[in-house]
């Protein structure tokens, strides 16, 4: 499963970016991303969702996840990201700032 | 039969009534600085007129104005507003972000109502809420239409890793957000591309302005940086933006090279950010920096007050960068007069970035078409 993450927007406007194929991760991680994309009800989520013009400096989320059978891109304002979405989202906005730097 | 102007209600301008100093007898000389004086206190008077306006609709003593603050903690979730952890008049808390959302936000008030009238964000003393420690590692501030919200940064990373603080941590950072909410009340610029980059650009604006108030910085004493002190020392950085120089706050390994443009030549066009609203609003932020360097002293004053005229009054939620340099340029003609030497700094501030305001019936030559006016101030100074 290739997961492609970018957050946009933000006060600084600086991009944060992460491709990764679960397969390179350890077990206990490429376990904890797919649970949460199952969890997420990922390939059904609706493709945006993005602010309703009263949030000002929030991100912006793109993700695309592409496996065997299916391949889908949602766009998500940090205010429109529903419950369910947001370990995912969490999840992956730590690994791509701590793998920064 | 047509009157006559009497001279006392005309005006010359300022570069005639200098050559009149220069050049005019001693009474000519005499009328001449008498002339500046009554210029002056109409300019004064002109200002003073239309930093009051509107008038609220009941009159408001400086003492029923105040502050009312409230900081809340969201202990690193995602609700909002949170536990309330400071309100106004309470003690400091020993939780610096807590205590620098509460100084920021009253340095912020005090900026709007001491300088330019306005009562808070709505202009009608709305609460200031803000919410500290939102969410773990989040390197971000917001403005949500209600509340002001800061993350800590990378507060969840080893040190080695970080790369932000705290978002509270740079006074501008919290005039920005607040702005956001002047901005909503006023010309409600849509935040997407020109006009969103506008909205941006009066947040850095104000915010710098904010700091520099605090900090009792003139407009060369000032560093016109955005976000100074949000990157750890492990970014080659001094800030997010330069007003002064935009693209060169930043150059680093990871993050990268600061991206704005400080000329419309380098406009960037691209659907990230909203349509780049915290890219370009580098080139109305560098015409600020540039008119305010051109009048000197406390960029708030005139500079400051231009804008923020502007900001209340004339922009419209869809205006765009010509606009805004058009609207500057007749805003400083009715603060400090046609062809003045702000109106002219503006129309130099603005032509340097690429943009060359047109004022709506404001020429920016000297005005020539009232033969009557002038002959009649002539005139009295041919008596002498």
């Amino acid at each position: 499963m290739i997961l492609t993450f970018e957050r946009s927007g933000g006060f600084t406007a600086i991009p944060l970016r992460l491709t990764l194929d679960t397969e390179d991760l350890d077990i206990q991680e490429s376990t904890m991303l797919q649970t949460q994309i199952a969890a997420a009800d990922f390939f059904n989520l609706p493709s945006q969702a993005t602010s309703s013009g009263r949030d000002y400096d929030r991100f912006t989320f793109k993700l695309t996840v592409q496996d065997t059978e299916q391949n889908h891109t949602i766009e998500y304002g940090d205010a429109n990201i529903p419950e369910s979405l947001q370990p995912l989202i969490d999840q992956l906005s730590t690994m791509a700032r701590s793998r920064r730097r | 039969m047509a009157s006559k102007p009497h001279p006392i209600t005309c005006i010359l301008p300022p570069y005639m009534l200098n050559r009149i100093i220069e050049n005019g007898s001693d009474a000519q000389i005499g009328r001449a600085h008498a002339t500046q004086q009554l210029s002056t206190q109409f300019r004064e008077q002109r200002v003073a007129l239309a930093v009051q306006k509107p008038t609220p609709p009941i009159p408001m003593s400086a003492a029923a104005v105040s502050k009312n603050r409230v900081v809340y903690s969201a202990d690193n979730s995602s609700g909002l507003p949170g536990r309330v952890v400071r309100q106004e008049g309470g003690a400091p808390t020993n939780d610096p972000a807590a205590d620098e959302a509460y100084d920021g936000a009253g340095a912020t008030f005090d900026l709007y109502w001491d300088v330019y009238q306005r009562n808070s964000i709505d202009g009608n003393g709305l609460r200031l809420d803000s919410t500290v420690h939102y969410q773990q590692g989040y390197d971000n501030a917001f403005w949500n239409g209600q509340q002001m919200v800061y993350g800590d940064g990378d507060e969840d990373l080893p040190p080695a890793q970080r790369l932000f603080n705290r978002f509270t941590i740079a006074l501008d950072v919290i005039g920005h957000e607040l702005t956001h909410g002047v901005t909503q009340h006023t010309g409600n610029l849509v935040y997407q591309s020109q006009s969103g980059a506008l909205n941006e650009s009066f947040s850095d604006v104000f915010g710098s302005l904010v700091k520099q108030r605090a900090l009792s910085q003139s407009v060369q004493t000032a560093d016109w940086i955005i976000g100074e002190g949000l990157f750890t020392a492990n970014v080659n950085g001094v800030g997010i933006r330069s007003m002064k120089a935009p693209g060169t706050a930043y150059n680093d390994p990871v993050l990268g090279k600061d991206p704005q443009p400080a000329h419309m030549q380098n406009y960037v066009n691209t659907t990230d950010d909203n349509g780049g609203v915290h890219i370009n609003s580098g080139i109305p932020n560098h015409a600020f920096y540039l008119i305010a360097l051109e009048l000197g002293g406390s960029a708030w004053e005139k500079a400051g007050q231009i804008w923020f005229v502007t900001l209340r009054d004339k922009i419209r939620s869809n205006s765009n960068f010509q606009d805004m340099a058009n609207l500057t340029f007749d805003v400083a003609a009715d603060l400090f007069g046609a062809n003045s030497l702000e109106q002219q700094a503006v129309s130099k501030g603005w032509t340097a970035v690429g943009l060359i305001p047109t004022g709506g019936g404001q020429p920016p030559s000297p005005p020539t078409t009232n033969p009557g006016c002038l002959s009649s101030l002539l005139g009295l100074f041919r008596v002498f």
